[in-house]
């Protein structure tokens, strides 16, 4: 019976070539064409940051990855990609990684930052920086966990841990029935973004009473930083900054809509970008202002220059200056003023100042104000950090629940008080340590948790800010509502000795492949060829059976 | 001549793939006839059996989305009921087998097998190839495929059983007492997906399980037949 079914394919070898190639080509294309496969998990992955400043590169270099994930417990680190949750992580076992070759590192952070515990949050807010520092040809890349990506690297923790510990039959079976992960991403290597343009915006009040009025400058900058551009929130530095910016245009504008309340100042608001790429916004404006036109409200009567940065926590307020402000100045009145809100309506408020020589050496500047004050422009910057060295300042852990509401509303109100006295002469004319100009209604909290929330809910790092993006709109139209002249400035780089660079491809999509080894594909070639031998034997051998059957048969029917 | 006119007078249900393939096959016979006359092989029988696959396949799903709409029900209960009667509509399977048996001239076991080969290999084409072809050539493994391997291998063997069965079923010299055996096997073959699904869902069944079960369930049927066939070509 079966002589038939071989008869079968004999024909199909014997006759025409043709069929017999059709048979084929399949197989043939199977094993020779390439296919983009379904991964087993794909997940978005956000890079180090990348960027050149004043020629120095900082941050990781490559962002193409093809290699196989290992965790650090693994022996052979060199050309796979290592993966860390946050909890285990540290210098050592990132210097480890980076040493030996590692073709990548990935950092697992929880989806939740509050849910860490404070003495890692802290310890890797410091190594922020020695991590940017170095400058790195491995890509290092952060993804937030969930549930696919934590059973990813418990699977490979268990098979990176368990090689060179055990025999040798373990390791084959281990080997043979293990699942391994192909990390792989997409896109391109990353190239410098050409013509980038950082926007800063400004706004006026202008004062009453006559030509040529000294003008008060209030700065925040609106960018964040981190390790990791697309998850630098920038709650506390500076968001906080920006909306206690907003606040005082607010109030002011509120003042000076009445002749009564109209001061003698001009208020000139900025909101810069680029600040923590050394104060490119700021830079640039004053080049713009004092160089390149002819009258401008800072070439005049400048009484000081007010950078808000960093005030939304903490119970100190330090006043950052590069050169102590003489008596008699508008600088020294703002000084006294300070002080009296501060030890009279905010006694848990610890005031003071901060002398800070600018030092032309460093690579970076401190604070916003020393821009100003290259310019010999008076300058100072309030803080509630005691120096410009403070990790908190460039970290991606600064998310919204570091800014403590009911603190930057104190702080808010202390500095539009001493703003207001200031302004309106108030201790000159008598008026008491302890009045309050601002009455609770004026203080808007809501309004200020709101801009907090709005400002810390996307990440605002200045390569992804562009001349269109919605913070920017969102921020321009904001002051149009209390300020005059809203403008745009915008910064882009000098083509042949450009200040700053930056590289794109910071998000990036991975996929992690589940592979077998290549002893398991061997294994299983076998079993196949094994389980294909014992059908063939046994259709060979059919005719075995189906005698059986006759003899079982047979006898019944000889019965009858 | 008698063969390439039985193929023409069947080829006349409205233009559908199974046609298209079924005239280009018819063409191809006749045009080729001369040649092969006395080298009539196996081989394009059993793509004329594959060739009916196509064709039964065809209609069984212009009946099935005629005559079954969608069923509008929540997502877990299963319907008995649906099911049961989609899986009637399987008995066209049986009839094509027959068309493709009563066709070859030839002995029992030759028309079998050839029926058989053709239709399974049909089935494999179809509803094989493209998964294996899309899936198992990336870079992930999978253990589906491999079950898909074994499920088209136990399918080859359930379509020898229901080809020998309905050659048995029908044969003028059946024996009064083996009609019900033989029609209750039928009834198995056709229904086997059915019970196979219910299995599944009744019992909760993981996939190599499952696997294992219709592996049992083909090799018991097929045991059965053995023996049925066997009395019955050896009692003459």
């Amino acid at each position: 019976m079966f002589e038939e079914a071989s008869e079968v394919f004999d024909n199909m070898f014997k006759s025409s070539f043709p069929l017999t190639f059709i048979v084929f080509i399949p197989a043939v294309l199977i094993l020779v064409s390439p296919l983009p496969a379904e991964a087993a998990h794909e997940f978005t992955v956000y890079r180090m940051q990348q960027y050149d400043l004043q020629g120095q590169p900082y941050g990781t270099r490559n962002a193409i990855l093809n290699t196989e994930a290992r965790t650090v417990e693994a022996e052979v680190l060199s050309r796979r990609c290592v993966i860390m949750r946050l909890v285990d992580f540290s210098y050592e076992r990132y210097q480890k990684a980076l040493r030996q070759s590692a073709g990548a590192v990935v950092i697992i952070l929880p989806k939740n930052m509050s849910t860490m515990p404070q003495d890692i949050v802290q310890q890797f807010m410091e190594l922020e920086p020695e991590m940017l520092a170095t400058e790195t040809i491995v890509p290092v890349y952060f993804a937030l966990e969930d549930d696919e990506l934590l059973s990813i690297y418990t699977q490979t923790l268990t098979s990176s841990s368990s090689q060179g510990s055990s025999s040798a039959a373990e390791v084959l079976i281990h080997t043979a029935t293990a699942n391994g992960f192909q990390m792989v991403t997409s896109g391109a290597q990353s190239k410098a973004v050409s013509d980038w343009a950082i926007t800063s915006l400004e706004g006026r009040l202008a004062g009453t009473g006559g030509e040529d009025l000294p003008t008060i400058v209030l700065v925040a900058h609106y960018d964040s930083f981190g390790v990791a551009p697309w998850l630098s929130y920038g709650a506390d530095s500076n968001g906080s900054g920006v909306s206690m910016l907003l606040e005082l245009a607010r109030l002011f504008s509120r003042l000076y809509t009445y002749k009564r309340t109209h001061a003698g100042y001009n208020l000139l608001f900025f909101v810069s970008g680029g600040g923590k790429f050394n104060y490119q916004g700021t830079k640039r404006w004053l080049e713009d202002n004092l160089d390149h036109t002819d009258s401008s409200l800072l070439q005049d009567n400048v009484a000081f220059v007010l950078c808000l940065d960093t005030l939304g926590n903490g119970d100190s307020l330090h006043l950052h200056v590069s050169k102590p402000p003489k008596e008699g100045t508008a600088q020294y009145a703002l000084l006294k003023e300070l002080e009296t809100v501060a030890s009279n309506q905010y006694p848990e408020v610890k005031f003071s100042m901060v002398h800070k020589k600018i030092n032309l050496a460093d690579d970076t500047l401190a604070w916003e104000h020393e821009r100003f004050g290259i310019r010999r422009l008076p300058a100072f910057t309030l803080s509630h950090l005691n120096s410009h060295r403070e990790v908190q300042r460039s970290s991606i852990m600064d998310v919204r629940p570091h800014v403590d509401l009911r603190k930057l509303s104190r702080n808010t109100k202390l500095i539009a008080e001493s703003l207001a006295r200031v302004i309106y002469n108030l201790t000159e004319k008598g008026a008491p340590g302890d009045l309050q100009i601002f009455t609770e209604q004026m203080m808007q909290e809501e309004q200020l948790s709101s801009v907090v929330d709005w400002l810390t809910a996307q990440p605002r790092a200045a390569q992804l800010v562009d001349k269109d993006s919605s913070v920017v709109s969102t921020l321009e139209y904001h002051l149009g509502r209390y300020l005059k002249d809203v403008r745009r400035h915008y910064v882009k780089a000098d083509k042949r000795d450009p200040e700053f660079v930056f590289y794109d491809q910071l998000k990036q999509t991975m996929n992690a492949y589940r592979v077998k080894p290549a002893i398991f594909d061997l294994l299983l070639a076998f079993c196949i060829a094994a389980y294909l031998g014992v059908i063939y034997l046994s259709i060979q051998h059919f005719v075995v059976l189906y005698s059986v059957v006759r003899r079982i048969t047979t006898p019944k029917t000889k019965q009858h | 001549m008698e063969m390439s006119q039985i193929e023409r007078r069947s080829a006349n249900p409205p233009a559908t793939l199974g046609n298209h393939v079924q005239t280009i096959l018819v063409y191809r016979c006749v045009s080729l006839y001369p040649y092969y006359r006395s080298e009539y092989n196996a081989f394009w029988r059993c793509v004329q059996a594959g060739a009916t696959y196509l064709f039964v396949q065809l209609c069984k799903m212009l009946f099935l989305a005629t005559f079954f709409p969608t069923w509008e029900g929540g997502a877990g209960v299963y319907d008995f009921v649906g099911e049961f009667m989609k899986a009637t509509v399987d008995l066209a399977d049986l009839l094509g087998l027959h068309l493709v048996m009563s066709r070859n001239a030839g002995k029992g076991e030759y028309k079998i097998m050839v029926a058989a080969m053709g239709w399974a290999t049909a089935e494999l084409v179809m509803s094989r190839c493209i998964p294996l072809w899309v899936g198992a050539r990336g870079i992930e493994f999978d253990w589906k495929y491999i079950q898909m391997s074994f499920d088209s291998n136990i399918s080859l063997v359930h379509y020898i059983v229901m080809a020998a069965v309905v050659w048995m079923f029908t044969r003028y010299d059946l024996p009064k007492s083996f009609r019900l055996p033989v029609t209750v096997l039928l009834g198995l073959c056709v229904y086997k997906a059915f019970l196979m699904e219910l299995f599944v869902h009744v019992f909760l069944l993981g996939s190599w399980t499952a696997l294992l079960v219709k592996a049992v369930l083909t090799g018991s049927i097929s045991l059965c037949s053995l023996f049925l066939f066997v009395t019955l070509v050896h009692s003459n």
